[in-house]
């Protein structure tokens, strides 16, 4: 049986009570009973219990964000455009479940969650490139993730101690980290032309090192 | 039958066994064009009569890593993570290889391409008719790894030097690499 669509419905349900009583399975019944569900099942559809009702809300959210993307439209913007829009409305879609996603938060900061969190962290990172059409073969899959992965999750806590209207804050503050990321080739670029600069001298260095074996 | 229909447990799910196929082949494709580039570095400036050669198989491999560049992106399969070393090792092993002689570059060629024949059979074996297409760009690629094998035979391989050691050594790489890049 395709438990996906219940386990989307329930983890929906608990939002509400999450952001005052946290994640627990007290939360979890609630939300059961919210929808008019048997309680009965809830230990098979998530074993673990909070933990992994929390997982499922990002893989729904991530999953949700393609559909978001598609509808907000991607045509003729850039690269970092798209990112951005991504990670705005990966973000904007739980702006009314702010306190639930930090006692989420919470949840996945204790050392036990560690790992998981990492993942699911990996998971947004992945889900945000693949929706704007990300096609990298290469170790830039890699780079690209990891880099994003660092710039999301330290938008997600900015953005969940913004008070601001429509937390635009957030969303300048998701634009500095951006540039920040694409001004790192400009970086390597000078740091070459610094080496390139000393050439010379790294040149006859490194002739004195050069083939043991004469040359003939 | 369907991909993964007669599983047991422990045995990879259809999404798994795609995965792996599509990263494994992949990875495989970017070490055969680093292989005939290593080569070509060493034997392509002689002129001699292996040059052409080599570079229309060196262009075939190109083809089939285009391909499976395509079909990760498409099948949003997450590439090797080692493919900074697959890309220095292939190197290194055809120009290596090339360094010893003709006939070793050949012998290399055929070891590695038998290698990938054996291992492209056993993929076809596992997908069903659900992947169809998959199976038949597999079956179509193995048929030029396999031509690109009768090609080094031609060209002496089994007289380059040490042949069955080289062979056997080559051999061995290629099934590690192979075990690595279906996991990492």
């Amino acid at each position: 049986m395709e438990t996906r669509p219940l386990k989307d419905a329930l983890v929906t349900a608990m939002l509400p009570h999450a952001a005052f009583d946290g994640w627990s399975l007290a939360t979890l019944e609630a939300a059961a009973d919210d929808l008019g569900l048997d309680r009965a099942p809830l230990p098979r559809l998530f074993p673990r219990g909070a933990v992994d009702a929390v997982a499922h809300l990002v893989g729904h959210a991530n999953r949700m964000l393609e559909a978001d993307l598609a509808e907000a439209g991607l045509e003729g913007r850039g690269v970092g455009e798209k990112v951005f829009l991504a990670v705005k409305l990966r973000l904007d879609r739980w702006a009314e479940h702010k306190e639930a996603i930090r006692r989420a938060t919470s949840l996945l900061a204790l050392p036990q969650n560690l790992v998981l969190a990492a993942r699911l962290t990996w998971g947004t990172a992945d889900a945000v490139w693949l929706a704007v059409g990300d096609r990298s073969h290469d170790f830039s899959w890699y780079s690209k993730r990891a880099t994003l992965a660092a710039v999301y999750s330290a938008t997600l806590l900015y953005w969940l101690d913004d008070e601001s209207e429509g937390s635009a804050d957030t969303w300048g503050f998701l634009r500095r980290r951006l540039d920040d990321v694409r001004s790192l080739p400009q970086v390597r670029q000078k740091i070459e032309g610094l080496v390139s600069g000393r050439k010379a001298a790294l040149g006859g260095l490194a002739a004195r090192f050069r083939s043991p074996v004469p040359r003939c | 039958m369907k991909t993964a229909d007669n599983r047991i447990p422990g045995d990879l799910d259809h999404a798994g066994l795609i995965d792996r196929v599509l990263r494994v082949n992949q990875a495989g494709e970017l070490g055969a064009v680093r292989i005939y580039q290593g080569q070509r570095a060493i034997l392509g400036r002689k002129g001699g009569k292996v040059g052409p050669l080599l570079k229309r198989m060196a262009e075939q491999e190109q083809q089939h890593l285009d391909t499976f560049n395509r079909l990760i992106a498409e099948r949003r399969t997450r590439p090797t993570l080692l493919s900074p070393l697959w890309h220095l090792a292939g190197f290194a092993l055809g120009a290596g290889t090339a360094l010893l002689g003709e006939k070793a570059a050949m012998a290399c060629t055929v070891a590695v391409e038998e290698t990938i024949d054996r291992h492209y059979a056993r993929q076809a074996e596992q997908l069903g008719d659900d992947e169809a297409a998959l199976k038949d760009t597999i079956l179509r690629f193995r048929d030029e790894e396999i031509e690109h094998r009768d090609i080094g035979l031609e060209h002496g391989a089994e007289q380059a030097p040490a042949y069955p050691l080289l062979s056997a050594a080559v051999k061995g790489g290629c099934r590690l690499a192979i075990w690595l890049a279906e996991r990492v």
